[in-house]
């Protein structure tokens, strides 16, 4: 199945291919996947606030984009948070390699509560929530701290939190009692309500350090967790591993090819040669087409697109066999081409479909690194493909011309082997 | 004898002797040696897996990494130069904190850090880098790959709240300076979720290849390529029990990426022998040769392509094997092994047992044409 009848035409079209994936190698980098680029990967599960409360959608919206508003104030480049499934998030922070500080800084609560004294059930004294709480929360600031020294947290309530506030203040300075501020359930300060609070504006105080202050302005600004989370994996990779990586990767991509090549041009010669200029068409758009379609690089990834340049040849290699065959038998050499290449395809389709059909199966059941890896196979097996067929066949045709006598050295033959042309009158039939 | 022009040529073809003489192996012939080959293959992995069964807390084949069991793999850089004979040491740290029975191991800091050019780098990070600098007190070695004497990666349960702290606290009183190069941590609920996933995508695997191959070739086709592929998946999966049993190797989610890879790979190399074997049964179908032969034949015909492919990714794995990352190391012998055995299967298993099928059944077949 030839794409285009001329040659001339398909090779134009493959040298703008090449042109055009040079240009997209040259001018985009490739997405590193966090095992290279050093960074910290969370997948978080999101728990019902409260047991046997549903997990909405709406709710699930909502604690994306708080996280994600979390992860952003973290002032890191190209964070990435990605929903996955229905209650899971997968938040990732290039450069992080201290997984414990990202879990502490994404997974608080962030909610603010006022609670006052009241009795436990054992009769001592706790503190209990009053409803009133940073949910309703209008907006949070970073402020010098007059009294202690220091900074501290101004916050202020929307107008119905603003009531209960002054409601709840009233109360307390009438009976001298303390209220406390609880921010992800830890006490910060319980000071004695010397005077009513009117507007719903306040501060916290309790000798914070800027960092300390600017942290929970952010994530009180980003707003309270609608539901629990979980962290249900983490990994983490220091900067020095992931860069040893990518280099003993790159080696050994490099080498891996190399040996592909001489060994093709070894066995098949002519052919090997056409092999391998298609193998590095193949290698290059491959590459353009990971980079474009802003493919994840990960160790596993690379390796499956290492292992699919030894199997991108495998298209060639059935049809070379099989060319060598129709010259054993006696074809002209265009002729036997064309047959090489149309006899050997129904196999070429039929294992590549199969192997579309593990990629599929690993790309819906798999997580992270898996899925990348078949989307990395998926795209080889189409390009390859593509290079095996289309442009070995066009380079084959064109070098070799398709009526010159057929040299038995060109394509690791021995001279018994090829058989005399049956005469002048099937030679020019046959062009 | 009135055959269309373009089937002429092919009967021509089948009558030339040379392409009808069987090539340099007679797999047919011998194809009890063969399959019992492929048996002596499996074996001592089923052994080995029913050993791991009896050992395992969790009676699995293959000792399994915290991918599908839970827990954390922690990895550090010592300054200092470690033995075996500190791991002990390492290991009370653990335990001191209730974290029973931590698997350490001591790996190569050459194969991990490489030779990679990091040293040069160092000071740039060291500026750019404001979580590193950050850090605690071992700012200067955590960027320094180079003085970095050993890696050791223990595994243990997963790590509760502020535990990590605490325990990297209690290796450096014992070891000085350490640095996390790597750190991985799976809760269980993900971990059995992995599992399942893992072993569904493989079942299915086999479903969806019988199904394809029953469509473009025929039942009997689909039962043996599927019956080699179980073979290629029992000796890789038998190696990694024997690797498990003696050298502690685990599995992990890329295990069954490899498995599943392997399985692609195997499918492929039977499906062109079939292929081949279904053109040469229509071409040879007047001969009334003996299906046996014909495989034979399709084998002998296939064969360089067989082992040319295989060799090329052979080839290329190798070399990631040998040149490329730690990390990947069990993934990339795993591949390697697949595809090894995946060749031999394909060119040993599939076809005999489908002439040894077909054969069976031939002799009725002839009697009730000619009745």
């Amino acid at each position: 199945m030839p794409l285009f009848r001329n040659p001339r035409v398909t090779l134009l079209i493959v040298m703008a291919l090449l042109i055009a994936a040079v240009l997209v190698i040259v001018k985009k980098p490739p997405t590193l996947g966090l095992d290279l680029s050093g960074g910290t990967r969370l997948t978080l599960e999101a728990q019902p606030a409260k047991p046997g409360e549903p997990i909405t959608p709406r709710s699930m919206e909502a604690l994306y984009k708080i996280i994600q508003m979390r992860v952003d104030k973290m002032g890191v480049a190209e964070t990435i948070v990605q929903r996955a499934g229905e209650r899971r998030l997968i938040v990732e922070i290039p450069g992080e390699k201290d997984p414990e500080k990202a879990k502490a800084r994404i997974g608080k609560t962030g909610l603010l509560e006022f609670r006052r004294q009241g009795k436990g059930a054992d009769g001592s004294t706790t503190w209990v929530s009053t409803g009133v709480s940073g949910r309703d929360l209008e907006s949070a600031d970073v402020a010098p701290d007059d009294r202690h020294g220091g900074w501290a947290v101004a916050f202020k309530l929307n107008e119905g939190a603003a009531t209960k506030l002054r409601k709840l203040t009233e109360e307390l300075v009438v009976h001298h009692e303390p209220m406390a501020i609880f921010f992800d359930n830890e006490l910060i300060s319980s000071p004695e309500v010397q005077e009513v609070i009117p507007t719903g504006s306040g501060q916290i105080t309790g000798t914070f350090t800027y960092e300390k202050a600017k942290e929970m302005v952010d994530v009180l600004n980003a707003g309270a967790l609608p539901l629990d989370i979980e962290f249900i994996e983490e990994s983490s990779v220091g900067p020095l591993l992931g860069e040893a990586s990518i280099h003993q990767s790159m080696i050994a991509g490099l080498i891996g090819l190399a040996l592909v090549l001489v060994f093709m041009i070894g066995y098949y010669r002519m052919q090997g040669l056409v092999a391998s200029m298609a193998l590095i068409v193949y290698t290059l758009l491959t590459y353009a087409a990971y980079t474009l379609l802003g493919v994840t690089f990960t160790l596993a990834g690379i390796a499956g697109f290492i292992l699919s340049i030894g199997m991108a040849v495998d298209a060639n290699i059935l049809i070379f066999e099989r060319v060598k065959e129709e010259i054993k038998l006696g074809r002209t050499l265009g002729k036997a081409i064309e047959a090489g290449f149309d006899r050997a395809f129904p196999s070429i389709f039929d294992s590549n479909t199969t192997t579309l059909i593990t990629c599929a199966l690993l790309w819906a059941l798999g997580t992270g690194s898996v899925k990348g890896f078949a989307i990395t196979l998926a795209i080889g097996v189409a390009i390859s493909m593509f290079s095996a067929i289309t442009v070995s066949r066009t380079l084959l045709h064109l070098i070799l011309g398709d009526n010159s006598a057929i040299n038995p050295f060109l394509f690791g033959l021995k001279p018994s082997e090829v058989p005399a042309p049956r005469g002048a009158a099937s030679k020019t039939s046959a062009s | 004898m009135a055959k269309p022009a373009s089937a002429s040529a092919k009967a021509a073809k089948a009558q030339d002797a040379s392409y009808l003489k069987a090539g340099p192996i007679d797999v047919i012939r011998h194809r009890w040696v063969y399959l019992g080959i492929a048996l002596a293959l499996v074996l001592p992995g089923i052994v080995f897996m029913a050993l791991m069964m009896m050992k395992t807390p969790n009676h699995a084949p293959l000792r399994l990494g915290i991918d599908f069991t839970g827990g954390s793999i922690l990895q550090y850089g010592f300054e200092k130069k470690l033995s075996q004979a500190d791991l002990p040491s390492v290991a009370s740290v653990f335990e001191s904190r209730g974290y029973a029975g931590p698997v350490i191991q001591i790996q190569h800091p050459k194969g991990l850090l490489g030779d990679a050019p990091t040293a040069d780098k160092i000071p740039q990070e060291a500026a750019v880098g404001t979580d590193l600098s950050k850090s605690d007190a071992q700012t200067g070695a955590e960027l320094g790959a180079d003085r970095i004497q050993t890696v050791v990666s223990i595994r243990t349960k997963q790590l509760a709240k502020n535990d990590q702290s605490v325990l990297e606290e209690g290796l450096r009183k014992r070891f000085g300076a350490i640095t996390l190069l790597q750190k991985n941590a799976i809760g269980p609920t993900l971990a059995s979720e992995l599992f399942t996933n893992g072993l569904l995508a493989l079942v299915l695997a086999y479903f969806l290849i019988v199904g394809y191959l029953t469509f473009r070739f025929q039942f009997d086709y689909a039962v043996c390529a599927i019956i080699a592929l179980v073979h290629d998946t029992l000796f890789v999966i038998g190696v990694f029990a024997i690797l498990g049993y003696f050298y502690h190797v685990e599995v992990d989610s890329l295990f069954v990426t490899a498995i599943l890879t392997v399985v692609g790979f195997s499918v492929h190399d039977t499906i062109v022998v079939f292929d081949r074997l279904r053109e040469n049964t229509r071409l040879l179908f007047s001969k009334k040769l003996p299906f046996g032969h014909i495989a034979n034949l399709s084998l002998n015909q296939t064969l360089a392509r067989s082992i040319n492919t295989s060799l090329t990714a052979l080839l290329t794995l190798l070399s990631l094997y040998f040149l490329g990352g730690d990390t990947t190391r069990h993934f990339v012998l795993a591949l390697i092994l697949g595809i090894a055995t995946g060749t031999f299967s394909s060119i040993f298993i599939a076809s005999t047992l489908l002439a040894w099928w077909r054969e069976r059944q031939e002799p009725n077949r002839l009697a009730t044409r000619e009745a």
